[in-house]
């Protein structure tokens, strides 16, 4: 092109210049060993598009529409928190957990506040663990109705996701009046909570639960009642509980598969125990059971919120022997796992009694929920792969860590 | 199969420490220490008493990787940890009885620069794959500490295997060095 | 039988050469008018439905948003994919639009407003409305893209399944009224609104806004665009005034069918009342907007279904249904011919 006097017409530009550009990249190759067919299509999905949920990536086989076998790839937005959880002290480290997961960041908060607190042995005061059930409830129901826009976006419905954005505003307005921030949240401290609630939260609370039903009730109406959404989820990537344990699926995706285990109920942290829920079970263990088991959730997790407002105490809402920023972890390890909105969130702490921990290890739910994609998508519609990988509920940052 | 159950049986299982934990403090019910070969028996036991896999999480010590795989029940819920030490870091993968392990290795692998023989897929997961640096867990040698230091064999640990008397009780040398 | 084959206008004269032309500038200027006025709507439309307020940034009510994404668009550069059919994928768009104009024709807009008087309209407009099918399969393949690539096989398979129920959905209305000619159609339903074809052949008429969907590639039935799967399936390539083209062609498409629904099944240019003095073109405008908004009302409403379920929806039941349809006006008009 360049020197030359003659300009192509129709040369605008050219992407590819080099047409070895397109013959793929590490993990294509290596995906490309494992080919089933000859006559298929290897597909990137991704790291940018619509349907994964920021930079996933997922490289699958295709013949014709059918997915012979699917890979994610991930690693787009790695940050090496385990990385940062050594090098700083726990009190530097824990701002970082409300950036793992941006939609329920008070359960990650929480994972590692009570990590660090099992670890120590600090009793927290019985209002900050009230408070604490108050922030993290009100944020799963934010993290759920998030995913239920999200999901039916994936399958097509554009406008589901900015109804739900009006109940997530309503409930970021009340986390900012406590947490000061409406995304990357940093409530928990060790030994207690950061602020206190007051009397307004108090009143946008206990008008947001009646509302909260009434909008459910309608967003059953809007979508749920679809034949179009009925027909694409309904039998959608079935998961037996086999398979969940064998990926260590847990979360709504396994009380999909008809498993009722709730980290709340099995190994009761806070205050959980003092409340009367249930733990919906999927009815049918497709996308369909995953689908009722996130709305009834946020049921639950009203019923909770209303439960927890009744009976908060009064009281400090710090331990009196809450540690200062200078304080040592002591030496030895703990494993504390709490219920997020994907699934069971774990922090794996191990101290040597240094400045910062020894060893911090992050059991992200959805890492696990994504693992199970490869087997789930097997032989499945394009179409399907996708809505089976909106019904996981991904949270890349979560995934990547 | 219970927790207590599981801690019976792996005696016959050539363990090398079994302990019990308590709850509340460590969020452990009970956890025992195999060979990197032998672990994978017990993974096949624990996943046939029906528990899934939580996560692996591997740990630089001064005697080698440690590699603690963390099981859940949801039957019997009560966390059990199952624990393998490589000094070279080589062990044998679980994929074959967990599918869900192969990116729990790949990301310890990526991290630690250990490898799991037999992984169905060993590429790296979460660093990129031209990734030169040395792996970023990784610790020097001052900042290394013993197991024994790191207190992870809970209050009264059974030994079964002779050799780890001395990694498991706080001998007296040891607890010098710790304390140093 | 010969003489149903004999175009009215055989004589070729100035005037007629002249009429024609007017038609097609007329019809060009409507067509982009139309693009710009349906951006607007749809996007005041979907914010209508998801209760936000749409575009309101650019002149009053946001009126001038469309005018600012048309400079913007012209102002974005063409990229061309590598290792892609240069000619095919510039000559896609244009494929896309430019036979839109000759279906435009033949629409009787008014009791006497018709820019070409053909006794053959219908089969005119359905030869054409394949074209659309043409280019997007052009314009998937030449992009050199595995997303497009799809797109463009399923537009194929959706667009040849949903041409055969429209066809036989309309080919009812042919046999009621004996005739293929859009003005004749327009004139049988005077009269009171039980004239009109909707309530004489409903069945028909819901076969024709099912495959409306399907023909326009609009949601739930946009697989060939299909964005959670295939990000912009066939145009995913495009940018500036390539994409600018199929967008517009998209609309056409859908005032086209609009215009079909308002002339075929709602009365066309008649009021619903027996009054002659008022019908006229201002009726045809009025259904055929009705019908266009009730398209973008759908497709903020619904999600999109499945490959699989839309060629079922098809074959299973509206072929049948089409078939079933036809052979009851076939029987009906025997019977009462008779």
């Amino acid at each position: 092109m360049s020197g030359s006097l003659f300009v192509n017409p129709f040369h605008f530009s050219t992407m590819h210049e080099n047409p070895g550009d397109m013959l793929g990249d590490f993990y294509t190759h290596n995906f490309e060993k494992g080919r089933i067919s000859h006559d298929s299509m290897i597909i990137n999905l991704g790291p940018q598009h619509p349907s994964t949920h920021g930079v996933l990536r997922i490289l699958a086989e295709l013949h014709g529409e059918y997915v012979l076998r699917a890979e994610p790839i991930l690693g787009y937005l790695h940050r090496m928190h385990d990385k940062m959880g050594q090098v700083k002290t726990p009190w530097q480290f824990l701002p970082n957990t409300g950036r793992v997961d941006y939609l329920h960041p008070i359960a990650w908060n929480w994972a590692y506040v009570g990590a660090v607190e099992r670890l120590a042995g600090i009793e927290v005061p019985e209002r900050a663990e009230y408070l604490r059930v108050i922030a993290c409830e009100l944020n799963r129901i934010a993290s759920h109705v998030m995913w239920w826009g999200a999901f039916v976006l994936d399958l097509g419905g554009v406008t589901p996701i900015l109804y739900a954005f009006e109940e997530r505003e309503k409930i970021n307005d009340m986390l900012q009046i406590v947490t000061g921030s409406r995304l990357t949240m940093n409530y928990m401290r060790f030994g207690g909570v950061c602020a206190d609630i007051n009397d307004r939260f108090i009143k946008m609370a206990r008008e947001f639960i009646p509302r909260m039903r009434e909008r459910l009730e309608m967003y059953h109406k809007l979508v749920t009642g679809n034949v179009i959404l009925a027909r694409r989820i309904t039998g959608i990537g079935p998961f037996d509980p086999d398979l969940c344990y064998r990926y260590g699926v847990t979360g709504p995706c396994l009380r999909g598969a008809g498993v009722a285990y709730d980290t709340r109920r099995a190994e009761p942290y806070g205050v959980y125990d003092r409340f009367r829920f249930d733990i919906p079970v999927g009815e049918t263990n497709c996308s369909m059971g995953r689908y009722m088991v996130r709305m009834r959730e946020v049921e639950e997790s009203l019923k909770i919120l209303e439960q927890a407002l009744d009976q908060l105490p009064d009281g400090p809402i710090m331990a009196p022997k809450a540690p200062k920023a200078t304080w040592k972890l002591p030496a030895g390890e703990a494993y504390f796992a709490v219920e997020g909105a994907r699934g069971k969130i774990g922090i794996h702490l191990a101290g040597d009694g240094g400045k910062s921990p020894y060893r911090v290890k992050l059991r992200a739910p959805g890492f696990s929920n994504l693992s199970l994609f490869a087997e789930a998508s097997q032989g499945t519609l394009l179409a399907d792969a996708l809505a089976i990988l909106g019904s996981l509920d991904l949270v890349i940052p979560e995934i990547d860590r | 199969m219970n927790a207590n159950e599981l801690y019976e049986s792996w005696r016959g299982l050539e363990a090398q420490v079994i302990c019990r934990h308590e709850f509340k403090k460590t969020g452990l019910t009970c956890s025992a220490v195999f060979t990197p070969s032998q672990v994978v028996t017990a993974v096949r036991k624990i996943y046939e008493a029906g528990y899934f896999l939580e996560d692996i999480s591997v740990m630089q010590v001064k005697e080698g990787f440690l590699a603690t795989y963390h099981f859940d029940s949801t039957a019997n819920p009560g966390r059990v940890a199952l624990r393998a030490l490589s000094p070279e870091g080589r062990f044998l993968s679980i994929t074959s009885i967990y599918q869900g392990a192969e990116w729990h290795e790949r990301e310890s692998a990526d991290f630690f620069g250990v490898s799991f023989i037999a992984n169905t897929n060993p590429v790296p997961l979460l660093l990129p794959d031209d990734f030169q640096e040395a792996p970023p867990l990784l610790k020097a040698e001052k900042e290394l500490a013993a197991m024994v230091d790191l207190k992870l064999f809970g209050e009264n640990p059974e030994i079964i295997d002779p050799a780890w008397s001395s990694l498991v009780s706080p001998v007296k040398e040891q607890k010098e060095e710790g304390a140093a | 039988m010969e003489t149903i084959l004999v175009p009215y206008t055989t004589d070729i004269t100035l005037l007629s050469v002249l009429k024609l032309v007017v038609a097609l500038v007329a019809i060009i200027l409507l067509l982009i008018a139309n693009s710009v006025v349906m951006v607007y709507l749809e996007r005041k439309v979907a914010g209508f439905v998801q209760r936000r307020p749409g575009p309101y940034e650019v002149g009053p009510w946001g009126i001038l948003q469309t005018v600012a994404d048309t400079v913007k668009l012209l102002g974005k550069q063409i990229l061309i994919p590598g290792n892609s059919d240069r000619f095919l994928f510039l000559l896609a768009p244009v494929l896309s639009m430019f036979p839109m104009f000759l279906m435009f024709l033949v629409i009787p807009y008014g009791p006497i407003l018709t820019g070409l008087e053909v006794n053959l309209g219908l089969l005119l407009i359905l030869a054409f409305a394949g074209m659309e099918g043409l280019a997007v399969i052009a314009g998937g393949w030449a992009s050199n893209n595995k997303y497009s690539l799809i797109g463009a096989a399923r537009a194929v398979s959706q667009s040849v399944a949903y041409e055969i129920p429209l066809i036989l959905a309309i080919l009812a209305l042919a046999f009621q009224h004996g005739s293929l000619d859009l003005s004749v159609l327009n004139r049988a339903q005077e009269g009171w609104i039980w004239n009109w074809n909707i309530f004489t052949q409903p069945l028909a008429f819901l076969i024709f806004v099912i495959t409306c969907f399907g023909e326009t590639n609009r949601a739930p039935f946009d697989l060939p665009e299909g964005e959670s799967e295939l990000t912009g399936g066939y145009h995913t390539e495009y940018s500036g005034m390539g994409f600018a083209l199929f967008f517009m062609a998209e609309y056409t498409s859908m005032m086209l069918v609009s215009f079909l629904a308002a002339v075929l099944f709602l009365g066309g240019s008649n009021a619903p009342v027996d009054i002659p003095l008022i019908n006229g073109v201002w009726w045809t405008l009025i259904k055929m907007g009705a019908f266009m908004t009730f398209m973008i009302w759908v497709r903020w409403t619904f999600p999109r279904v499945r490959f699989d379920q839309l060629l079922n929806i098809n074959w299973k039941w509206l072929l049948p249904l089409g078939l079933l349809n036809l052979w009851v006006t076939a029987l009906v008009m025997k019977v009462v011919g008779n």
